[in-house]
């Protein structure tokens, strides 16, 4: 009894955990856009039908593009900036190193909706409305604070002997940086890229609000665009859903191992 | 010789950073102009177009204009094509074609009498102003000819207030590098700070004020420079902030040279996208929005909100009900979070378990669910009459609930959801934490004779904290912004009850149109979030990864 109880709970868990991941599977792969209401997350028809829909129009490949272009640019972008910030952070004494890292704080606590009017402005502004540059500009900047105190957390724990004796081969601050911590610090980067990956892939609010053009549009906002306020294509919904989601959950599975290590470095080691 | 030349070398990016300042303002200046030609042509072609197809009886009608009345015409033909219309003043009259003379007086201090106009066109006037004649092809033949005329323009000022600010932090700063300075230190920071927001407001407002409903606005080229110029400036106020904290140490950029070069893109970035919008957020929560235009109404808002002007203090939509709303929202979930995140991590972290890993894999899926997936899935299941929820409770015997239809109904859906979806990642926070602690720890508290209870007690949970702590504070945050949820599982009902402050921010500004009041109602939540940040700070100090936690190598 003793061994199966920690088992029988964690199946508990793990059914109600994916119960509704499987229920979407269901829908997506049922012909019609009804919401099923039998319990059973098996599905009772394997059928194509929505993502043949899906699939055969030709702006919906756009949109998947747009997707994969704003997220690996957000990534990208991101994670430099955080690497390079946090590096300074972990390994600098400068004057407002402090502060800096009280702002990052607390610009995780500035209210979305405080800053979607300003920021729709300043986009506009740009002329970067209906682009991608635009979302790639607003996703990596807003995912920085975390970004850097987590990655932060990661150099803190380097021993700084490495660089110590890199410092004694005449190497320089940049070389340092390149050679020495980056390597190191694969294992959190790529969690950090993870999170930049899926601030950008995931969100729907700002996406809605500065693309106005349905060639435009990001994968959330399609999928989104199939919930009306009085009918919802739930089969089509559903397949969308699953569209976005595979490959956020691929990236889990293959930096699952990471990201428990990745995640807590910076706090524990004593 | 040296200490002189370092001197030099820390006046001159403010004697730089000036010199650009002043370019910037002159850069404005023209712009400005040139913005307010292009509005003025359209506008008062347009204008005069109407106005002399009106022919007597529409011009006796706007006799006594005044600029609302024109900008209601603009409105009603053309809504959105004028956004700077607030910067123009018109007088108007019409003439009689033949005779050159004034017909209809339009404006009583109508300066500009009857100058023959004979041919259509827009001419700038050498006081600056620009006139718009168009000739009416009316019925009794070309009678009546419309002539409206701007005031002298006068385009955006200058913020001359913010150089100055500027010159004072470049003093400030000097005195402190030369240390006869007395209140050395803060007098830098904050001229820098003034300064960057003296040229940042008004900049801000400029571009606030064209109508932010109107979306299908098209900006030219000149639009793009005035928010290169604001972009200039806002890259060169943490940039000064940054040159003066350096210089506050007395010995230059130089040691810190990398340090500041590694943190710049981020916090250029920062201040860019994330500090300048919501530094103009600020500013719009004292302007209210009236015909496309933002009018300063002072602290009002705050008024409003914090008396809940035109309700009950303690209903829906009061901002003290849906603040106890929020807080008990946020704990709440947070409290579940953790405390299920934690047990399983528990379960997970023993060394004899197996499919540990399958395990593992399996319950972070929530977390890679798009979050807005999450909630709708969930408001399906919820829902009353189709939803799973109540078809397991049908199965159990139990009566359906109206989900939707009682505050805690709505309230228990909408913590279900957000349970569901944020569990993992306290679990894997959880998980990380519970594989660093040494196993020999236990070992050494069996041989102690420890109970289970109070291994958990005196070495999990201590050692924990460090892990925990952080991420706790961090989730409560995420929580109490939490959009998606409230907004697509419950929606506020029933009747605004389960509204959380961000949703209902959002409501009262993208469903009500009350851009100022929503501004003022979210920096409201900001000043709420900052107090926990502020009550929560020495928690979360102990737990900041200390150079000393850092494995003894600083």
């Amino acid at each position: 009894m003793r061994r199966l109880l920690p088992h029988l709970v964690l199946l508990v868990a793990t059914v109600v955990a994916l119960f509704p991941v499987a229920w979407v599977v269901k829908m997506a792969l049922r012909s019609s856009q009804t919401f099923s209401t039998s319990l059973s997350p098996w599905p009772d028809e394997v059928s194509l039908v929505q993502f043949e829909t899906l699939f055969a129009d030709p702006v919906f490949w756009r949109q998947v593009l747009n997707s994969v272009v704003v997220a690996s640019a957000t990534t990208a972008v991101g994670v430099f900036l955080a690497c390079t910030a946090a590096y300074a952070f972990s390994r600098y004494r400068f004057p407002g190193r402090r502060a800096g890292l009280q702002v990052l704080l607390v610009t995780q606590m500035f209210p979305g909706t405080l800053m979607m009017i300003p920021l729709y402005r300043l986009i506009e502004s740009m002329g970067l409305l209906d682009r991608a540059l635009g979302l790639v500009l607003v996703y990596s900047t807003t995912a920085i604070p975390f970004c850097v105190w987590q990655l932060k957390g990661w150099f803190d724990t380097l021993p700084k002997e490495l660089e110590e004796s890199a410092i004694m081969d005449g190497a320089g601050p940049l070389t340092l940086f390149w050679r020495i911590i980056l390597p190191l610090s694969r294992p959190a980067i790529a969690v950090t890229a993870l999170f930049s990956f899926m601030t950008a892939w995931n969100e729907y609010v700002l996406a809605a609000t500065f693309m106005g053009d349905e060639r435009a549009y990001t994968l959330p906002v399609r999928v989104q665009s199939y919930v009306g306020a009085y009918t919802t294509e739930w089969g089509l919904f559903a397949a969308g859903a699953v569209v976005v989601s595979l490959p956020v959950m691929a990236l889990f599975f293959v930096l699952q191992r990471h990201l428990v290590g990745g995640l807590t470095a910076g706090g524990v080691k004593g | 010789m040296t200490r002189q030349a370092a001197r030099v070398g820390l006046i001159a990016p403010f004697i730089a950073v000036l010199f650009a300042a002043a370019l910037g303002a002159l850069a404005l200046q023209r712009y400005s102009a040139e913005r307010h030609r292009a509005t003025a042509t359209a506008f008062v072609t347009h204008l005069a177009q109407w106005y002399a197809e009106q022919g007597p009886a529409g011009s006796q009608a706007l006799a006594r204009d005044s600029r609302v009345r024109f900008a209601a015409i603009a409105t009603r033909t053309q809504a959105g094509a004028y956004p700077y219309l607030h910067d123009l003043r018109f007088t108007a009259h019409t003439v009689d074609a033949r005779a050159g003379e004034a017909l209809w007086p339009i404006l009583e201090d109508d300066r500009a009498v009857a100058l023959a106009v004979t041919r259509s066109g827009v001419t700038h006037l050498p006081n600056g102003a620009w006139r718009a004649a168009v000739r009416a092809p009316g019925s009794d033949g070309e009678r009546s000819v419309a002539v409206i005329e701007t005031q002298p323009l006068s385009p955006i000022a200058v913020p001359w207030w913010g150089l100055a600010a500027s010159c004072l932090a470049a003093f400030a700063l000097w005195l402190d590098v030369v240390r006869r300075w007395p209140g050395r230190g803060a007098a830098p920071l904050l001229a820098a700070a003034l300064s960057a927001g003296a040229i940042l407001t008004p900049l801000g407002m400029r571009l606030l004020a064209v109508d932010a409903t109107e979306v299908g606005t098209t900006l030219g080229s000149a639009d793009l420079r005035g928010a290169a110029l604001m972009l200039a400036a806002a890259v060169a106020a943490p940039l000064t902030l940054l040159g003066v904290l350096a210089a506050r140490r007395g010995s230059g950029p130089s040691p810190h040279r990398w340090a500041y070069a590694y943190i710049a893109p981020a916090m250029v970035g920062l201040g860019v996208l994330v500090v300048v919008p919501f530094i103009f957020g600020v500013v719009m929560s004292f302007h209210e929005r009236a015909g496309g235009d933002w009018r300063w109404v002072g602290a009002s808002h705050y008024v409003d909100i914090l008396a809940a002007t035109g309700r009950r203090l303690w209903e829906p939509m009061s901002f003290y009900f849906t603040l106890a709303v929020t807080v008990l929202w946020t704990l709440v979930n947070v409290a579940l979070h953790a405390s299920i995140g934690l047990a399983l991590a528990l379960l997970l972290a023993r060394p004899t378990l197996r499919f540990k890993a399958v395990y593992r894999v399996l319950l972070i899926v929530p977390w890679a669910v798009p979050s807005y997936i999450t909630a709708l899935v969930w408001k399906g299941m919820f829902n009353q009459q189709y939803g799973l929820v109540n078809h397991l409770l049908g199965v159990l015997g139990l009566a359906p609930v109206s989900w939707f239809a009682s505050f805690w109904a709505a309230f228990a859906a909408n913590v279900t959801t957000n349970t569901w979806l944020g569990f993992p990642f306290m679990l894997v926070v959880s998980l990380g934490a519970l594989q660093s602690i040494p196993a020999d720890l236990y070992e050494a508290a069996e041989v102690d004779g420890a109970t289970r209870w109070q291994q958990f007690r005196h070495i999990t949970l201590p050692l924990l904290r460090p892990a925990l702590v952080p991420a706790l504070l961090l989730g409560s945050v995420w929580t109490f912004n939490m959009f998606n949820v409230i907004y697509l599982v419950s929606g506020g009902q029933p009747g605004h009850a389960t509204d959380i402050l961000v949703t209902e921010a959002y409501r009262l500004a993208f469903e009500q149109d009350r851009y100022g009041y929503a501004a003022a109602w979210s920096v409201l939540i900001f000043v709420v979030l900052l107090a926990w940040g502020f009550v929560t700070r020495r928690a979360g100090e102990d737990d900041e990864p200390s150079p000393a936690a850092g494995g003894g190598a600083h």
